[in-house]
């Protein structure tokens, strides 16, 4: 009697310790999942990279050796790296300018019509959802130099006939096309959701006062779609960075480096050539800009957030 | 009263007029080439509309390449990819949306910034992880790597925060364990969340060109960006009817996808954009 008393008893306590243990346990055993494949495909690349990075390595050409810094130097006294530098950055610089630009007015415009808003909305967006893969394809046949629908409209209207993806200026202005192109619609549904935060009564209130449309948009809209312009800076500055397909498809770089992009060059270095060591320490170095531009934008989302 | 913007309606309409016409442009031009005969498509001029339209191009686009093999392998890596995110990203986001537990702040610093790591700086290393595993040139090798979705755990985190906790109350109340909670109480109040990130994710790894590249070596692994691409290489531009062709082939079940499910879509976008 006394023994299967205390026998319940232990298992009464056994159990009730189980849960609190379980408990404790749970939210853990609940990240576990995603952490596990964020660590394994996330974190030890990034690690494993910067390790990388400092040995010479070519895959499947023997064993690695430790170099120390020796890819960095290498990288800032290789041409083609600081090409790729400079195109990259005007690339983006013009890119996404470009697609702000076009994407705010598209959203204003769309405001200001207020019919089909949804249809013009899914119209823009269409090619940023389209696979760019295919659509630079249609662009390298629209661009094409012969039986291409782009020459044949300058020849039509008297102009020359333009060698797009074969000089160097017109090569880039092509892969810029391109990536406004299908950027632009992003922009301007990012800068719709930001509108629809002005209060309307806001505007009637100036319009009241006596503030001409042009006013309000400098003195309402504008300064109130602030915290949407920087976060939209951010993502297109990103996206443009990380642009690689058009660049891949229309001119593969050439002609001689003008449009070669940094993920591109990262792209040959690494799995066309295999470099594996020179290219880890490229990809740091992006990494680096990368993340410069997130902390820019942190800075500025703090200093601008007044609303 | 005054007017709110500056230009007339009109102008609106010419602009977004112009600018729509110039963003169809591309495809109404690859739509319209698909059904041209070669003789039309090197006639000097500007020529829009087939005068005698073919599908001829079709035909030999699907006998020249493999199309349908690269949209059934985009369908199995991109389904693949988001039933297997949504498994892992909904517990996480639950956890770290409502439960305390100890470094709660410290995972999550992890999580932000596993969001600022590119898909150029993890390729060489997950490459080499892939290939040590032999899985080079296999599916595993275009879904393992973008399963722990640092976005997804993100998205769901702030989509738990928002349900009302007095309903997790009562469930608890009732008896429901944390599995219980999620499965019947969170996830059919969360399926229109669940809904916006999978169309988000599949539409972004359907267009995913850069990794089918690095680990896909046959063309008949090929995701649909990767194979049209190498089709249009691999002709030498001679046969641009075929080569459009087949890009409308490859386009239209994803163009027809983003218009039935653009609202998710949106969402998720705007979703991300009002949060930060």
């Amino acid at each position: 009697m006394v023994q299967g008393l205390t026998q319940q008893e232990t298992i009464g306590a056994s159990a009730s310790r189980r849960t609190p243990r379980l408990r404790w346990l749970g939210p853990y055993l609940l990240l576990l999942p995603a952490f596990a494949f964020i660590a394994v495909f996330v974190f030890w690349p990034v690690i494993y990279s910067v390790y990388l990075s400092l040995q010479d390595w070519r895959l499947g050409f023997g064993s690695s050796r430790f170099v120390g810094v020796r890819n960095y130097v290498r990288l800032f006294s290789a041409p083609d790296f600081l090409n790729a530098l400079r195109v990259t950055v005007g690339y983006t610089l013009v890119t996404s300018c470009g697609s702000i630009v076009l994407g705010l007015a598209l959203a204003l415009a769309i405001q200001h019509v207020r019919r089909l808003g949804s249809a013009w909305q899914a119209l823009f967006f269409l090619p940023v959802a389209s696979t760019m893969a295919a659509m630079a394809v249609v662009f390298r046949f629209m661009f094409d130099t012969h039986i291409g629908v782009i020459n044949a409209v300058l020849t039509r209207i008297g102009l020359d006939r333009v060698d797009w993806l074969n000089g160097d200026l017109t090569a880039f202005a092509a892969v810029v096309v391109v990536g406004i192109w299908s950027s632009a619609g992003y922009a301007m549904v990012l800068f719709l959701a930001g509108l629809t935060t002005i209060p309307e009564n806001l505007h009637e209130a100036a319009a009241l006062d006596g503030a001409s449309s042009w006013q309000q948009l400098r003195f309402i809209t504008l300064p109130l779609l602030t915290p949407t312009t920087i976060f939209v800076v951010v993502i297109l500055t990103l996206r443009s960075l990380e642009s690689f397909d058009n660049v891949k498809v229309l001119t593969d770089g050439g002609p001689l480096g003008a449009t070669q992009v940094l993920s591109h060059l990262l792209y040959i270095e690494g799995f066309r050539y295999f470099n594996t060591g020179y290219a880890s320490a490229l990809a740091t170095v992006f990494f680096v800009m990368l993340l410069v531009v997130a902390i820019v934008q942190m800075r500025a989302e703090r200093w601008v957030h007044y609303e | 009263m005054r007017r709110r913007y500056p230009l007339s309606k009109v102008w609106a309409w010419v602009f977004l007029s112009v600018a729509g016409l110039i963003t169809v442009f591309p495809f109404l031009w690859m739509l319209s080439a698909s059904v041209m005969q070669p003789h039309e498509i090197f006639r000097p001029g500007v020529n829009l509309v087939s005068e005698q339209p073919t599908l001829a191009n079709y035909a030999t686009a699907l006998t020249k390449a493999p199309l349908l093999r690269f949209l059934g392998n985009g369908v199995i890596v991109t389904v693949a990819i988001a039933v297997l995110q949504l498994a892992v990203i909904v517990p996480a986001g639950y956890a770290f949306a409502r439960l305390r537990f100890r470094g709660h702040r410290f995972l999550f610093l992890l999580v932000l910034a596993a969001l600022a790591v590119p898909a150029y700086v993890r390729a060489i290393p997950n490459f080499l992880a892939l290939s040590s595993w032999g899985l080079i040139n296999t599916y595993p090798a275009l879904v393992l790597p973008f399963i722990g979705s640092a976005f997804g755990v993100f998205l769901m985190r702030q989509f738990f925060r928002q349900l009302p906790g007095e309903l997790i109350d009562a469930a608890r109340l009732d008896g429901c364990n944390t599995g219980q909670l999620i499965w019947h109480v969170l996830l059919p109040l969360t399926r229109p969340a669940l809904a916006a990130f999978a169309v988000f994710s599949v539409v972004s790894h359907w267009n995913d060109f850069f990794w089918p590249l690095v680990v896909i070596r046959t063309t008949r692994m090929y995701t649909p960006p990767a194979g049209i691409a190498f089709f249009a290489s691999a002709d030498g531009g001679e046969n641009w009817g075929v080569i459009m062709a087949a890009g409308v082939i490859v386009i239209t079940p994803l163009v027809l996808f983003f218009l039935l499910a653009r609202r998710q879509f949106v969402a998720s976008l705007a979703q991300s954009a009002v949060k930060g």
